[in-house]
């Protein structure tokens, strides 16, 4: 068991310095970002110190192992565009980006998993194919456009709900007393880019939902329980759903990762200040180790979360403690 | 008797000598800091408020362009997108542009340079002080200059052979060599040295914990930031000038045009850029709302690489076809709902010494798609051409599409190239090689201080940083200009170029750009008065931010 | 009698035949086949059958130029609306654009775009994708070891954020986006297909294979990989979804297939203006569309899944 842990941790770590590394190379193929920086008509001698400040006048391979030093000490570098240091910016910017994820979360949580238990409590009925077909609609539809036309119908022409980012609420890092309210103010903000996030999501939980739910109705342990004589709502309630929200909550945890770290487009649409706007902007404006750290956070959350679930399942799984 | 007199009247004059000094030194110029000829300098005093009034109520402002807290610090920070939008804020300068002038006396109050351009003094007004107390003197404005890494910096230091503090308030520069530009490049309006930075604090807190965290002499104090997204300003009411109309600023980063219209409309924002476009009839047919036109320059084509033997573009004819098939009045309905003007020129009309394009100087551009198409078969073009890239100013993406549209009509064909901002600036900033291949139009506009001259330094003579122009005749003339100290000569000269410019096509102009800004029912006066905001020349924002009221 | 019994396995054969082509036609997807049949139609015929041309204005009519400008002629008129309002026409039946351009050629040559860009991406994905799986499922040791790695890390990364990424590597255009498609999806081919070979690797006809001394390639092109399809076309038709939302995405963002291409998630960029004047039909028909044709693409997937996976077939 033991070996199998560790040898999880080192794939782990591989992919991590692999990732970092192809992210390394390609931002360095998006263009140079000092001319960025100058204005038509800027003299050499400035852009010169700017190329200097962001080391980009060393050669590759020093680059390379400085920023891999740094990272071991856990300086991401500054931002070319915003000027501080990667690490300040991302963990102000953290927050609003989980924020917005746990809200999608819940949201694709309380539409996905009834309707996904409606459907196979009903299965290949009338319900069953609406269900699966909300749930398709929902991973059929592009983020922007829900978004879009939530802004417009909420926002505009109902003035139900703020366009504006996020409200004044900040979780400061340095100041506890803004820790707790900052995650339940300001909710008519969140609704429609949590809303048009978790859409999304809700219909693969409603997918999820409903395949655990048939697995299990279809077990033996069901049958036995029925057969006992166990009237069919303890039957539904008590062991059913309790069985099927296994695989529910772990690919649940999955999604909330990527929630988090991929919801760009929502972000730029509702200028939601979160982590993936960083990373849209860092894109646009060539900032090399904005790029690289947000990207190198989101991969190592993932990476992290899937070190975590496999080495649950090596708890749970005979067969893997055993194994090679 | 007489005697008497004789002896009063010395007497007299003896007693009432000191009365004398004093009217003298009353209605006399104050006494000069440096000696020698001094050169004449047109500054601007500064108009200070005696009454204190108390600042009131909040605007909101959204900046097109996410935040950068870079541009809070005036030692280092690129002047490319927001230029001295923060720095009227939180910073002062030792003289910089106001409505009064290009030239106006800010931090200084009186300013001299020898007629050799060798020396240039100052005196601060007496008093000053920064946020926090600290009192800002000849030190502080040693120390900036000093430590600037900005726009510039090398010259700057390469210039200067010593700086000497006469006291707190008196400082001279010594320059190696005559210095012509210092007062126009020292000027708050171009770069960042102007604007002083307290060395105690800098010192104290880091490079990075300045940008986090700055402070200076400015009207308005620094409260809060969340990088990118928005900064927090706070009237300061001992501003030497006046206490400030605002109580507080907030600036919010929002590059999407329909969130800054969605943000007027509901009332979350105050003021808005960049409000052109699609949504411009909205904003005009709001009530609520008001917006005015700040015409930033004309917009013109380019055709990098059209020197070139092969380039579709070499033939005079080819280019002159491009301005005959763009249909300006219906382009200027189109994209600015009728507020552009079709304009024959591309340097911005502010310089004194730019051509006006509306057919006082040059002729309005015609529209002449049957002429366009009679001159590209002349030019061996019958069925028209494929070339590349359109590449627009971004984000004006639109409008590239209009011209484009147009110029399909008579048979040139191409694609729109969309860049992020920063991949345009860099393409330009590289010149022709930013640009590879022949066969490429490009769309800019480019409003900078410095006159007529500056603009063509840039973009039309053959080491510009950003030309693609290179022409015996233009260099000759601009050669002169260079080598010429009198004014009239430079002034017929410089015409004379850009005469040559629009004639041979070398540059297509087409409308005057309005930037429209937009404000919400909050901002003060009601009604037209607004527009006064906007007055400083050359200010593509409406700088200085002191003058401004809103409601409570 | 004898007639009878003949016919007996004969009426039995014909009507478990027709109960059979009935469950079939019961469970088979019609109304996405269909979708993606019509979108198919549209996509390869839209040079004929599109009313006007996606990229030059329609000619406006003396009436329209004189109702909406105030003049004769006019050389477009931008943002009629569709046939069923007060100005629209059937001339222009889903109305006009903001520059005069006729928003149901636009749409069906959009298709083109989102069709092709799709199908050509997953594919090249998929293909690169199940041949470094298989690789690596079958080599084993180091092979697996080093595709692995990649494989994970190159899963780590948010497909969005590395398509935008690989945007500003090369820029904007069409093939770019297929490549970029390709680059970003490989590996969900990778991992699937390696589970498919680890097990199939086992089965005693490629056992046998091995011990008869075929080759390792003939091995794994003549029994491995027909065995691996079923899967990977599974995964493709469910990544043609994903492909047609990640390319309008990037569209949309500015960073996908440029103006004045017709992409719908482009159009749906450049009329989001539009949809906040009230104009929705310009932001929303693209968005329809672009729904359509991954609701279908998935349904086509599911099923697919279904029928191939004995498991789940009688669900």
């Amino acid at each position: 068991m033991r070996k199998y842990i560790l040898l999880r941790c080192f794939y782990s770590i591989i992919t991590l310095w692999l990732l970092v590394t192809i992210i390394f190379a390609m931002v360095r193929l998006t263009g140079d970002p000092v001319k960025m920086k100058g204005d038509v008509g800027a003299d050499k001698a400035y852009l010169e110190r700017i190329r200097h400040d962001w080391g980009l006048d060393q050669p590759l391979y020093r680059q390379y192992t400085s920023y891999i030093g740094n990272l071991l000490l856990g300086d991401f570098g500054h931002s070319f565009e915003k000027s501080l240091p990667v690490r300040t910016i991302y963990l102000e910017r953290l927050p609003n980006s989980l924020k917005l994820g746990l809200a999608a979360f819940v949201i694709s949580m309380v539409l996905g998993v009834p309707l996904g238990m409606l459907s196979a409590l009903r299965v290949n009925t009338w319900w069953d194919n609406v269900g699966k077909t909300i749930a398709l609609l929902g991973l059929s539809m592009p983020g922007f456009f829900v978004g879009l036309v939530l802004i417009i119908v909420f926002g505009v022409q109902l003035g139900w709900l703020p366009v504006l980012g996020k409200g004044t609420s900040a979780f400061i890092w340095s100041n506890p007393s803004t820790w707790v309210p900052f995650w339940f103010k300001d909710w008519s903000h969140l609704a429609m880019p949590a809303f048009a996030l978790g859409w999304y999501f809700s219909g693969a939980m409603l997918r999820i939902t409903r395949s655990g739910m048939l697995d299990v109705l279809g077990s033996d342990y069901i049958k036995l329980v029925r057969l006992k004589g166990v009237p069919e709502q303890v039957v539904i309630a008590k062991h059913a759903l309790k069985n099927s929200l296994i695989p529910v909550l772990t690919l649940a945890g999955l999604n909330l990762l990527v929630m988090v770290n991929v919801a760009v487009v929502i972000e730029v649409i509702f200028n939601w200040p979160g982590v993936g706007q960083l990373l849209y902007d860092g894109l646009s404006n060539r900032d090399f180790p904005m790029v690289q750290g947000v990207v190198l956070m989101s991969g190592l959350m993932i990476v992290l979360l899937n070190f975590v679930i496999d080495v649950l399942y090596g708890f749970v799984d005979p067969r893997i403690r055993l194994s090679r | 008797m007489r005697k008497g007199i004789l002896v009063l009247v010395p007497v007299l004059i003896l007693v009432s000598a000191p009365a004398w000094e004093k009217l003298l030194a009353a209605t006399a110029k104050p006494t000069p800091i440096l000696s020698g000829p001094l050169a004449k300098l047109d500054i601007k005093d500064a108009a200070i408020e005696t009454a204190r009034g108390k600042p009131k109520g909040k605007l909101t402002i959204a900046q097109h362009f996410a935040l950068d807290p870079g541009w809070l610090d005036p030692l280092e920070h690129s002047y490319v997108l927001t230029q001295q939008h923060y720095d009227y804020l939180v910073h002062d300068a030792m003289i910089k542009p106001m409505p009064q002038g290009e030239f106006t006396y800010s931090l200084a109050e009186h300013a001299e340079m020898t007629a050799d351009f060798t020396k240039a003094a100052f005196r601060l007004r007496s008093g000053l002080k920064f946020h926090d107390g600290h009192p800002l003197t000849t030190q502080d404005v040693k120390w900036t200059y000093e430590n600037y890494k900005g726009v510039n910096f090398k010259l700057f230091h390469d210039k200067l052979q010593r700086i000497e503090m006469m006291d707190d308030r008196t400082i001279i520069f010594h320059f190696k060599e005559p210095f012509v530009e210092f007062l126009d490049l020292y000027n708050g309006g171009l770069s960042g040295i102007g604007w002083i930075v307290a060395g105690h604090y800098y010192k104290k807190v880091g490079r990075d914990g300045f940008k986090a965290n700055p402070m200076g002499a400015g009207p308005y104090k620094f409260v809060s930031q969340e990088a990118g997204v928005q900064m927090v300003f706070e009237a300061w009411e001992e501003y030497w000038r006046r206490s400030p109309g605002v109580k507080t600023i907030v600036v919010k980063g929002i590059t999407d045009l329909t969130t800054r219209m969605a943000g007027l409309q509901t009332g979350e924002l105050d003021l808005a850029y960049g409000m052109t476009g699609k949504l411009l009839p909205r904003l005009m047919a709001d009530r609520n709302l008001r917006w005015d036109p700040n015409f930033t320059g004309p917009w013109w084509l380019m055709f990098p690489g059209y020197n070139e033997a092969e380039s579709q573009f070499h033939d005079k004819r080819v280019r002159q076809a491009v301005s005959l098939a763009i249909n300006r009045q219906f382009l200027v309905k189109q994209e600015t709902q009728g507020i552009g003007i079709p304009w024959g020129n591309w340097v911005n009309q502010e310089n004194r010494d730019a051509l006006r394009g509306d057919g006082k100087d040059l002729p309005v551009p015609e529209y002449n798609p049957e002429k366009a198409k009679q001159l590209l078969a002349q030019a061996g073009f019958p069925n028209g051409f494929d070339f590349e890239w359109y590449v627009p100013f971004v984000p004006y993406f639109d409008m590239g599409e209009r011209i484009l549209a147009d110029l399909r009509a008579v048979g040139i064909r191409g694609k729109l190239q969309v860049l992020e901002g920063p991949g345009f600036r860099a393409k330009m900033a590289q010149g022709r090689k930013g640009y590879p291949g022949n066969r490429t139009i490009v769309q800019n506009v480019g409003p900078r201080p410095g006159g007529a001259k500056a603009e063509i330094g840039v973009y039309a003579v053959c080491g510009g940083s950003a030309s693609f122009v290179c022409e015996p005749p233009i260099e000759k003339l601009w050669a002169k200009h260079q080598a010429s100290v009198d004014l009239g000569e430079r002034d017929r000269l410089i015409k004379a170029i850009q005469r040559i410019l629009i004639e041979e096509y070398y540059f297509v102009p087409i409308y005057l750009n309005p930037f429209v800004h937009a404000v919400g029912p909050r901002v003060l006066p009601e009604g037209k008065g607004f527009h006064r905001y906007w007055d400083t020349l050359h200010a593509p924002y409406p700088w200085p931010w002191e003058i401004w009221e809103v409601k409570d | 009698m004898a007639t009878i019994t003949r016919r007996m396995p004969l009426i039995i054969g014909v009507s478990q035949a027709v109960r059979r082509s009935s469950d079939v036609a019961r469970e088979t997807p019609f109304i996405p086949l269909l979708i993606l049949t019509l979108l198919a139609f549209l996509a390869v015929f839209a040079p004929v059958i599109a009313p006007h041309s996606a990229l030059d204005p329609v000619k406006p009519m003396r009436e329209q130029c004189l109702a909406k400008y105030g003049i004769a002629a006019c050389p477009y008129v931008d943002n009629v609306p569709p046939f069923w309002a007060r100005e629209g026409t059937v001339h222009t039946p889903l109305g006009t654009d903001f520059l005069g351009r006729d928003v149901l050629s636009r749409l069906m040559y959009g298709a083109r775009i989102s069709l092709v860009v799709a199908l050509t991406g997953t594919l090249v994905a998929g293909v690169i994708g199940t041949l470094l799986g298989v690789l690596a499922g079958y080599l084993g040791r180091w092979w697996d070891h080093i595709i692995m790695r990649i494989t994970d890390a190159w899963l780590t990364m948010p497909s969005l954020v590395f398509a935008i990424l690989l945007s500003s590597v090369r820029g904007p255009g069409l093939w770019n986006i297929v490549v970029i498609l390709a680059l970003v999806f490989w590996s969900r081919y990778a991992r699937v297909a390696r589970g498919e070979v680890l097990a199939i690797r086992e089965r005693d006809f490629v056992k046998l294979a091995e011990i008869n001394g075929v080759s390792k390639l003939r091995i794994v092109f003549r029994h491995i990989v027909p065995n691996v399809i079923n899967t990977v076309m599974v995964v493709f038709s469910l990544q043609v979804g994903v492909a047609v939302i990640i390319e309008a995405s990037l569209s949309f963002l500015g960073v996908g297939v440029p103006p004045p291409e017709p992409s719908w998630g482009l159009m749906m960029a450049q009329e989001r203006e539009s949809l906040m004047e009230g104009r929705w039909w310009l932001a929303v028909f693209p968005g329809i569309c672009i729904t359509m044709l991954v609701l279908s693409a998935n349904m086509l997937g599911d099923w697919l899944r279904v029928r191939l996976d004995p498991q789940l077939r009688n669900r």
